[in-house]
């Protein structure tokens, strides 16, 4: 029966074109708003990495001078080089890392590769595990090469394949960066998370992923260029001395806990260190420290675009003015053939068997409006790409984003189908054919 | 107060020329109750919208209460049904989601009488009709009956001058058909013509004038003792 | 008019009524938000930056490695720069308005120890005129001379300029109510360098690298100092519509002076700003489109259930022109049906506008709805209503009388 009523929903499909063709566009253009909007938005505030971003920690010491304090009250959101170093040689959590964006030049081999700028990260090598970093090849660097801070370099694979060629080993080879010498020992496998949560302050949250990875120590011997915020209360003294001794905030510091629940130990041990400071005249502000789980820092962070969510707002009221419309459009089709109905009905139809009937053509309109409405919101989301590059790599729609686009345009024409549905289901088989 | 000299109607589609109307002779007197007769597809129906202004004739000439109609403009056209004419229907014909006070105040509406001249208007005709009593009524809670004295209220309250009704019994059983004829009958006795379109003989026999229509010809009967005839015929 | 009818008969039949006034109210909360948002992000992307935008653009190098005499490089390549044909002027800068990317200071004041005034300010600084470069104007006091300069050196220490320049926006925040803002000229102006610097003079506006919105997308000041880093950041002014081969040509000769440079960067002003305000012209341009839909969506609507209205009531309608409708009462009948259910859905709408932009203020920072984007909203309903009407309404009106005799 419910093949029979498909047919019939296709059949009549053919009726009325152009009430047909205006619901079909209206449900298409509505679901196509929504799930643009829903799919940047998603994009935006989805968990980065779902399995453990309750265990991976964002830490905020105050370290300001009396007196500066920000309106907030909250912390400077990166770390100054003494805490960071402090920290990290403590080595209090399973895994730590600091992290800082950093740039550098890199001059190719190939004589028909001219120098470019690129960006790159100064990290620990735990940052790979925390992460979950994917490797192709090689592997992150050792305990050791961190604490030397060594010559030795992590590329992505886009980085390789523009330097080697595709499917060309790089583990092993040179790397001249910024006239340096590096050794690769690790190639990424593709790896763009969104937001790029490990890297929320003095960077684009979106897109830009980092292209090669140094140890953090080797980064400071080198005097690196530093890309990111850097935050001074006061003017460091000269030199890159001066800066690393300076209360500029520049660094950024995650660690890896071993369960949720270990986070109020680690703040603990923050109390301790700072309490320690103090005794060194340093950290004179009341301890005021941070150690957030990675959504919460995202939403500190107010990683949440405010246009995307009213965009968001507004396309979802958009989709429900458009439901609206196909309630009304669908009343108009279906209230045009009470004498079809009153003939079904005298031929024995029960008002259920109505019912399924009329529901399932409006499925029918539902299943061509999402069709149309999955064109749409490709067609949209490639006209965003286009046109706001920081955000280009959230526009990518997945499979999720297909079926809950397929979901939302049958609910969406079901439940307006089910007002004129039941209203068809009211014409009595009598009335009808008198009529006639 | 209706006269037709050589009044014709032709329909024209693209092919095809229908001739419902070949050169009506007729010549209806104030006060008279004109029963207009013929089988199905006569023309029966077209004299009476062409009397009633509801469509144009395509050739002769037609005098209502003395104006010549042929050549008026829609708008005159509508003004003049709305002022010197008053329509019943077989289906009566009410708005069914208007209350009998409302119904009845459409034509009034349209003549642009002030709220109080329609309102003395509307309850005078429904209380000549006998249904003061349902004024915010609705017509789906009345019998076929009063809804049919109902547009009658309709069609006198702009007082005019000749009342057209089309079957006006058709829909109706034979004791509420019989009650609407008398109705009829009395609003005939105060003065107002009436020309009646119906294929119940009985009910023609009942008018003092039949005029028979067939084939788009008409054939005049003034005796009330011919009304067997035209039942024959 | 035949108000009182028309609305007894919307009451016995409400499905369809409110089915357009449900989508008229919807429409409205979200054209009237939707304009005002659109008017907003437009306008925000069209402030002036301050200078003079058609004939800038700014050339940015990264060395290779260490440069040995940045500050002999910087003085090569900016006479290179000056030499070429259709330049007007060109500077070092430390920053450009709009990049989204630059330096600040907070803390600034006229008074000494005030270090939490909590005022910030965009920090440009050059040794050269950027008056002259970036083509600002200056409203009071005077321009750098040469020997304003002073020369900063990160690696050894650092330089202490005497004197700053403001914007007007700057200049208001540090004296607000202050009508002549010339006063401030020969003032102390404390934390925007190490040590206090004179105020010489007061630029009209110089918008920051983040051009907020509001009055600190304008506080900026400019210090006379000489940066001795391997940073080579340029801009240049050209003479009116030479501006594109000006840039090509600077960026050829300046990677001929030498080999161990790489061009970061190198965008006309036309560039910077639009990459700026591409979020902003994005938005408007999605919530054009969305508005522009929504308003071809509401009007197919309408036209579709008067359609559908005027199907079902075809009978009545003849039996309206056999009683003495015009066709003009007619199209009048259908006309104020609208009206009526527009207005009810305007109402409702209001109520939403209302609603929407309540939570659009409370979560999102959006500001408030203006009175009078909701009373032009409305007036769109209203046009929109009867413009979708209109249609079936004339067709209505050619409903012809005599339909009111036909039996079926």
């Amino acid at each position: 029966m419910f093949f029979y009523y498909l047919k019939l929903g296709a059949v009549n499909l053919k009726r009325n074109p152009i009430i047909t063709a205006l619901m079909v566009i209206t449900l298409a253009v509505g679901v196509a708003a929504a799930m643009t909007t829903l799919t940047i938005l998603r994009g935006m505030s989805g968990d980065p990495i779902p399995h453990k971003s309750d265990r991976l920690f964002y830490v905020q010491i105050d370290s300001g001078p009396i007196g500066r304090e920000s309106a907030s009250g909250d912390p400077d959101p990166q770390l100054t080089y003494a805490d960071t170093m402090n920290l990290w040689r403590a080595a209090k959590a399973p895994r730590q890392t600091p992290l800082m964006g950093t740039s550098g030049t890199i001059s190719p081999e190939r004589k028909d590769l001219a120098p470019f700028l690129t960006t790159g990260l100064a990290v620990g090598s735990d940052f790979f595990t925390m992460f979950d970093v994917p490797m192709l090849e090689g592997q992150a660097w050792t305990g050791a090469q961190d604490k030397a801070g060594a010559d030795v370099v992590v590329i992505t694979r886009a980085l390789r394949n523009r330097m080697f060629g595709e499917n060309q080993s790089a583990v092993g080879k040179r790397l001249t960066l910024s006239q340096r010498e590096l050794t690769i020992v690790g190639v990424l496998d593709t790896w763009n998370p969104l937001p790029k949560f490990y890297r929320l302050v003095g960077s684009n949250r979106y897109g830009n992923h980092e292209d090669y990875f140094v140890p953090i120590e080797y980064a400071v011997r080198v005097e690196s260029g530093i890309e990111g915020q850097v935050s001074c209360t006061s003017r460091p003294d000269p030199g890159f001395k001066g800066f690393l001794d300076s209360d500029c905030t520049w660094l950024q510091y995650w660690v890896e806990l071993g369960r949720a629940d270990d986070r109020q130990g680690y703040l603990d041990y923050l109390g301790a260190y700072v309490d320690e400071q103090k005794k060194l005249d340093r950290l004179p502000r009341p301890i005021n420290n941070r150690v957030s789980d990675v959504m919460a820092w995202m939403e500190r962070q107010g990683v949440i675009d405010n246009d995307t969510v009213v965009a968001t707002w507004l396309a979802f009221a958009f989709l429900g003015v458009c439901l609206v419309n196909t309630v009304g459009l669908l009343l108009a089709k279906f209230s045009a053939r009470p004498g079809e109905i009153g003939v079904r009905r005298a031929l024995g139809a029960s008002r259920s068997e109505i019912f399924s009937q009329f529901l399932t053509e409006a499925g029918v309109i539902g299943l061509v409006g999402a069709g149309l409405g999955i064109a749409l919101t490709i067609a949209a989301l490639a006209y965003v790409r286009q046109y706001a590059q920081d955000i280009a790599l959230l526009t990518e729609m997945d499979l999720v984003m297909l079926f809950a686009t397929i979901a939302i345009s049958l609910t969406a024409a079901l439940g307006a189908g089910l007002l004129p549905t039941w209203r068809a289901c009211q014409v009595l088989p009598a009335a009808q054919l008198k009529s006639q | 107060m209706i006269r037709m000299n050589k009044l014709s109607k032709v329909y024209r589609t693209h092919m095809i020329e229908t001739h419902a109307l070949r050169g009506i002779e007729i010549d209806v007197q104030p006060g008279e109750f004109v029963a207009v007769t013929g089988p199905s597809g006569s023309g029966k129906t077209t004299f009476l919208n062409i009397a009633g202004l509801l469509e144009e004739h395509t050739g002769g000439d037609y005098f209502l209460d003395g104006v010549n109609v042929t050549g008026l403009n829609d708008n005159q056209r509508s003004r003049l049904r709305n002022e010197k004419l008053g329509f019943i229907f077989q289906g009566f014909n009410l708005i069914p989601d208007l209350n009998l006070f409302d119904n009845v105040d459409v034509p009034l509406r349209y003549r642009g009488f002030n709220a109080a001249e329609r309102r003395r208007r509307i309850e005078e005709a429904l209380a000549q009709v006998g249904l003061s009593a349902r004024i915010k009524h609705y017509p789906s809670e009345l019998s076929g009956g009063q809804q049919q004295r109902v547009a009658i209220a309709r069609a006198l309250a702009g007082s005019p001058k000749v009342l057209l009704a089309d079957e006006p019994t058709g829909n109706l059983d034979t004791q509420m058909a019989r009650g609407v004829m008398e109705l009829l009958e009395e609003i005939n006795a105060r003065g107002t013509t009436i020309l009646m379109v119906t294929h119940d003989p009985e009910l023609a026999a009942r008018a003092a004038r039949n005029v028979h229509i067939v084939d788009g010809l008409v054939t005049d009967f003034v005796r009330r003792e011919a009304a067997s005839l035209v039942a024959v015929a | 008019m035949e108000v009182r009818p028309i609305l007894s008969t919307l009451f016995r039949n409400k499905t369809a009524p409110l089915l357009i006034a449900a989508q008229v109210a919807l429409t409205l909360a979200i054209v009237a938000n939707s304009l005002y948002i659109i008017r907003e992000r437009l306008a925000s992307a069209a402030r002036p930056s301050g200078i003079d935008e058609p004939n800038i653009g700014w050339i940015n190098l990264s060395p290779i490695g260490e440069v040995a005499d940045p500050k002999t490089l910087q003085d090569i390549d900016l006479n290179a720069i000056r030499t070429i044909p259709g330049v007007k002027s060109a500077a070092w800068v430390n920053m450009m308005p709009l990049t989204q990317s630059g330096w600040s200071s907070g803390g600034m004041s006229l008074k000494e120890g005030d270090d939490n005034s909590g005022l910030g300010s965009a920090h440009y600084f050059s040794p050269d005129s950027l008056i002259d470069t970036l083509g600002v104007k200056l409203i009071a006091g005077r321009d750098f001379t040469p020997d304003d300069v002073f020369e900063h050196d990160p690696d050894q220490g650092s330089a202490l300029p005497k004197s700053v320049i403001i914007t007007k926006a700057l200049a208001e925040a540090l004296k607000p109510g202050e009508t002549e803002l010339g006063k401030l000229v020969g003032q102390r102006l404390f934390n925007a360098a190490e040590q206090p610097v004179t105020i010489i003079g007061i630029i009209e506006r110089l918008q920051t690298p983040w051009s907020n919105a509001g009055s600190d997308g304008e506080q900026s000041y400019i210090l006379p100092i000489r940066y001795v880093t391997g940073s080579f950041q340029y801009a240049v002014r050209s003479e009116p519509g030479q501006l594109e081969r000006v840039m090509k040509e600077a960026s050829e000769t300046l990677a001929k002076l030498r080999s161990d440079r790489v061009l970061n960067s190198q965008r006309t002003f036309a560039e910077i700003r639009a990459s700026r305000y591409a979020n902003e012209l994005l938005m408007a341009g999605l919530l054009i489109a969305v508005t522009v839909f929504l308003l071809l969506i509401t009007a197919s609507g309408i036209v579709g259930l008067s359609s559908l209205w005027v199907n079902q009531r075809r009978k009545q309608i003849g039996v309206r022109r056999a009683l003495g409708a015009r066709r003009i009462d007619v199209i009048r009948y259908f006309l104020v049906e609208n009206m009526l259910i527009t207005t009810g859905g305007v109402l409702i709408g209001l109520v939403l506008t209302l609603a929407l932009n309540q939570v659009l203020v409370r979560q999102m920072e959006v500001p408030r709805l203006p009175i009078e984007y909701i009373g032009f909203g409305m007036v769109i309903m209203w046009l929109l209503g009867v413009a979708s009407v209109l249609g079936p309404a004339l067709r209505a009106a050619r409903v012809p009388p005599a339909v009111a005799t036909r039996t079926v």
